[in-house]
């Protein structure tokens, strides 16, 4: 067996904004099926609420690397 | 063609899959560029050359099965990919989009084609040379449309912001257009196919060196083995159709994108 | 286009945090690397982060 720990690492911790990208946008549809006109104000929140939990996972796959 | 079988058990032990599954030695003796990816890829042209032509030739109102193969392919693209992308100029990016869907498609299906089983894909300078094309495609229809002044400027400078800001967010849009498109849109064809490949090799692979083992209990795991390989195979070819879409649906995004007034 | 709009966006956020991470945290990566420093690679990755957010949200988040 050969390679690093940190990629353990990286997989764990992209657990968390995985399924928080997958709540937002079940929210965001849940939301916009109930209630259709209520997409234009739902989706900047969704796609805002999206980059910061991408932001994240590439943070902590740019950190696998570096460290 | 038959030199890239092997066995699982090469010396003592499993041998696990790796990237050296993927260098295959040429076909013919002495001449280095010829190997498997590059006679797959004159194979998938020639394939896709002849069905198409035999299906569009003998065109009539009422379509035989083989053109209406043929043109459910071209109407997917042209309908669902070109037109409620792009909007009313996209008869123009047509013929690019449509070559581009059924090449990607054909290679990559050659990945479990029995006996084929390569999808030329896992070699990243194919992906590298589309992505390039896709590249110089949609700038090229950007400048033709504003300009090389303006079509900069749009990319560089969002509306709305205070000047000083445009230090820390320019870079980042240049980049973005410039750098992290061509290389996301190959990668992820690359990294699919080759991970797609691994998977299926170390399935099979690993069912057959447990069919031969000594051990009892490794031979009656071993279907499980195979059977969760054939699976695998289903699952590869809708991964397989899905990057052939993915590929062609960024391109016409990006082309839109260059097309559209305002970024 | 609206049905189109979320995948496009999607895509483009993803190229947008991608591009900010890796264009300055390399610069801050060069400068640790230039000076003998160690925090100016986090500096630059917190910068890129923040910078690829402010942009999404002004191309995305603003209607």
């Amino acid at each position: 067996m050969e390679g690093t720990l940190n990629l353990v690492g990286f997989g764990l911790s992209a657990i968390g904004p995985a399924i928080a990208t997958g709540m937002i946008f079940a929210a965001y549809i849940n939301g916009v099926a109930r209630q259709p006109e209520a997409r234009s104000v739902l989706q900047p929140i969704a796609f805002l609420g999206f980059a910061l939990a991408e932001a994240l996972a590439l943070f902590g796959l740019v950190l696998a690397f570096v460290l | 063609m038959l030199a890239s079988v092997r066995s699982a058990t090469e010396g003592d032990g499993f041998v696990p899959p790796g990237t050296k599954d993927f260098d295959l030695p040429p076909i013919i003796e002495g001449v280095e560029w010829f190997t498997k990816p590059v006679l797959l890829v004159m194979v998938s042209v020639v394939l896709i050359s002849v069905f198409f032509v035999l299906s569009a030739r003998k065109a009539a109102v009422v379509p035989s099965k083989f053109q209406f193969a043929g043109e459910s392919i071209y109407g997917f693209v042209r309908n669902d990919l070109a037109k409620d992308i792009i909007g009313h100029e996209f008869m123009r990016f047509v013929p690019y989009l449509f070559t581009l869907f059924v090449f990607i498609l054909t290679n990559n299906i050659f990945g479990i084609v029995p006996f084929l089983q390569f999808p030329t894909m896992s070699h990243v300078a194919f992906p590298y040379v589309l992505a390039a094309l896709s590249f110089f495609v949609f700038h090229y229809v950007g400048v033709r449309k504003h300009g090389v002044i303006k079509y900069i400027k749009d990319i560089a400078f969002m509306p709305g912001v205070p000047k000083p800001v445009y230090i820390l967010l320019t870079p980042i849009e240049l980049a973005t257009f410039f750098l992290v498109r061509p290389l996301t849109l190959s990668l992820r064809l690359f990294a699919n196919m080759f991970a797609g490949h691994l998977l299926l090799l170390v399935f099979i692979l690993g069912g057959e060196y447990m069919l031969n083992d000594s051990l009892l209990i490794m031979k009656l795991f071993a279907p499980f083995s195979f059977l969760f390989g054939i699976a695998l195979t289903f699952f590869e070819f809708m991964v397989q159709c899905l990057q052939a879409y993915i590929f062609t649906l960024l391109t016409a995004l990006y082309i839109a994108g260059a097309l559209a007034d305002e970024h | 286009m609206s049905g189109n709009r979320e995948e496009n966006a999607l895509w483009s956020i993803f190229g947008y945090l991608i591009s900010g991470l890796l264009f300055w945290g390399g610069i801050g990566w060069a400068g640790d690397r230039w000076l003998g420093t160690t925090y100016l690679t986090l500096v630059g990755l917190l910068v890129g982060a923040g910078g690829a957010i402010y942009l999404v949200w002004l191309r995305f988040g603003r209607e």
